[in-house]
């Protein structure tokens, strides 16, 4: 590139760009030989080496067709195909709808620059060519196109790239076949619903079977959400498969836990968690919080009861305690734990729901229908309420014990 | 979220909130805690009556400025929530790290 010295900066124009848009190819259309002469050396002059050629309206459609330029310099007055035209066809094809046209003609009255436009061209140059001006345009046009390419092309590639961070993440959430598995095993059903606010979520839940009658559940929220956010969870996810051996204890689960992602987890975030097991023969649930939303037991005749989840969260004091408290499940009670979003959907009197309204929510909304169809109606809910977007990562799963479906 | 810094005592500062403390409100938040630094401060505290709302996010913030009250020797609590920010703080057991 530098080293052919005699191509000068172009005045006005980025350095960087100007060696970019020298590749670009640009077709030159004008029946006279004399024009399609001045025009290419003025292109030549400013650097501009990929030019192409036709003799008239049609040449130049025929040309386009075969391989699509960067950038068209085009007469007006041609024989058989007119320079109008060529504008109204390309702009017709979806594949040179946006190519950058460059109109130039003699005759310059108000009524013709209507008419050029009208046709589709990009922008227009007087004739006879005034080369500064000419090449001005064509650099301008080809820097858009070239700035725009670059912007779509990032975003398209940084959209694939989180479009498979987020297949990744929904990999960690436990499989149809795993639960259904469960649910025929232990007599339970499950509800559950996962949602990130942007493509990557900081939200997590899981189950797994262990021996002696006893399933195990978790539901967390990493502080912040987005990518960094998102990350954690990975961290989370792969540190908690090191403690198989501890599930069956709640609290030695989230001790051990928090002892080894502490020391890598950066200042300001953290887990919010509730780990439970239930012994599906009895009922027992064995759980331990740590700052996790209260989750909520609902009886099988609509009563409303919360667990005590306080703690705190994994991640923030190495030395962190956490103790294992438990609750009598009766057959037909539902176990539910969500995340802290649901308590910001705004409430009757313009506050946000908060606790008290979340669980006048669900005590109201858990036998409005089917049990097993009673966090799909206060998700229902949740999202007629909310102004806008989902403000922050959702998770809501319901285990409906023994209850029939 | 919105505050006012109440220079209460020579080396004692109340900072009073306003508003919610959330995840959008980081930038304001760590401007804070420059502000805090740049001051010689003995003792701080975070007045939170008017605050309504704190997600997690929110608490995370609280965190990091009681781990520069740490490291630069002074004293950090909190004081006055209630309703939501108050059952937050509980639940996270953070209540009892943001005091003394």
């Amino acid at each position: 590139m530098s080293d052919n010295t005699d191509k000068k900066a172009i005045p006005g124009r980025v350095d960087e760009l100007a060696a970019e848009i020298r590749g670009a190819k640009i077709l030159i259309v004008d029946d006279m030989a004399l024009m399609r002469r001045m025009i290419g050396h003025c292109l030549e002059k400013g650097g501009f080496t990929n030019l192409y050629y036709a003799e008239d309206g049609q040449h130049a459609l025929d040309l386009i067709d075969e391989d699509i330029p960067d950038l068209v310099v085009l007469d007006l007055n041609m024989p058989r195909v007119s320079g109008y035209d060529v504008c109204r066809m390309l702009r017709k094809q979806e594949a040179t709808a946006n190519l950058p046209i460059l109109v130039q003609s003699a005759s310059e009255t108000p009524e013709e620059r209507v008419q050029v436009f009208d046709s589709g061209a990009t922008d227009f140059v007087s004739k006879p060519i005034n080369q500064p001006e000419l090449l001005a345009r064509v650099c301008m046009h080809l820097e858009n196109k070239f700035l725009i390419k670059n912007l779509s092309d990032f975003q398209a590639s940084m959209r694939a790239e989180l479009a498979m961070a987020r297949e990744m993440q929904h990999s960690l959430l436990p499989e149809a076949d795993n639960l259904a598995a469960i649910e025929a095993e232990a007599g339970l059903t499950f509800e559950a619903f996962y949602r990130a606010s942007f493509e990557l979520g900081g939200d997590l839940w899981g189950c797994w079977q262990m021996s002696d009658d006893e399933i195990g559940i978790y539901v967390l929220d990493i502080s912040g959400h987005g990518v960094g956010a998102a990350l954690n969870t990975f961290r989370v996810h792969a540190t908690m498969a090191r403690f198989e051996g501890l599930r069956h204890d709640p609290a030695a689960f989230l001790s051990s836990l928090n002892t080894a992602v502490q020391p890598a987890f950066p200042l300001g975030q953290f887990v919010t968690m509730f780990y439970g097991v239930l012994n599906y023969k009895t009922g027992k649930l064995t759980y331990s919080g740590a700052g996790a939303p209260w989750p909520l037991v609902i009886s099988k005749d609509g009563e409303v009861s919360r667990l005590d989840s306080s703690g705190t969260p994994v991640g923030i004091i190495f030395s962190a305690s956490y103790d294992n408290k438990t609750a009598q499940l009766k057959p037909g009670d539902s176990l539910f734990c969500y995340s802290d979003v649901l308590l910001e959907a705004p409430g009757k009197d313009g506050q946000f729901l908060g606790e008290d309204g979340l669980l006048d929510q669900v005590s109201r909304l858990a036998d409005e229908g089917a049990r097993t169809e009673m966090v799909d109606r206060i998700l229902k809910e949740f999202y007629a309420t909310l102004p806008g977007a989902l403000p922050d990562d959702l998770t809501a799963v319901a285990i409906h014990w023994g209850a029939e479906a | 979220m919105e505050y006012r810094i109440n220079e209460a005592d020579g080396n004692e500062l109340n900072v009073v909130f306003t508003g919610d403390i959330t995840f959008s409100e980081n930038v304001a938040f760590r401007q804070l805690l420059k502000d805090l630094g740049e001051r010689s401060v003995k003792k701080c505290v975070f007045d939170l009556t008017a605050v309504d709302m704190v997600d997690s996010a929110g608490l995370g913030m609280f965190l990091i400025a009681k781990e520069q009250a740490d490291t630069s020797g002074w004293n950090l609590s909190v004081t006055g929530a209630q309703g939501h920010v108050a059952s937050m703080l509980k639940l996270t057991k953070l209540s009892d790290l943001l005091q003394s």
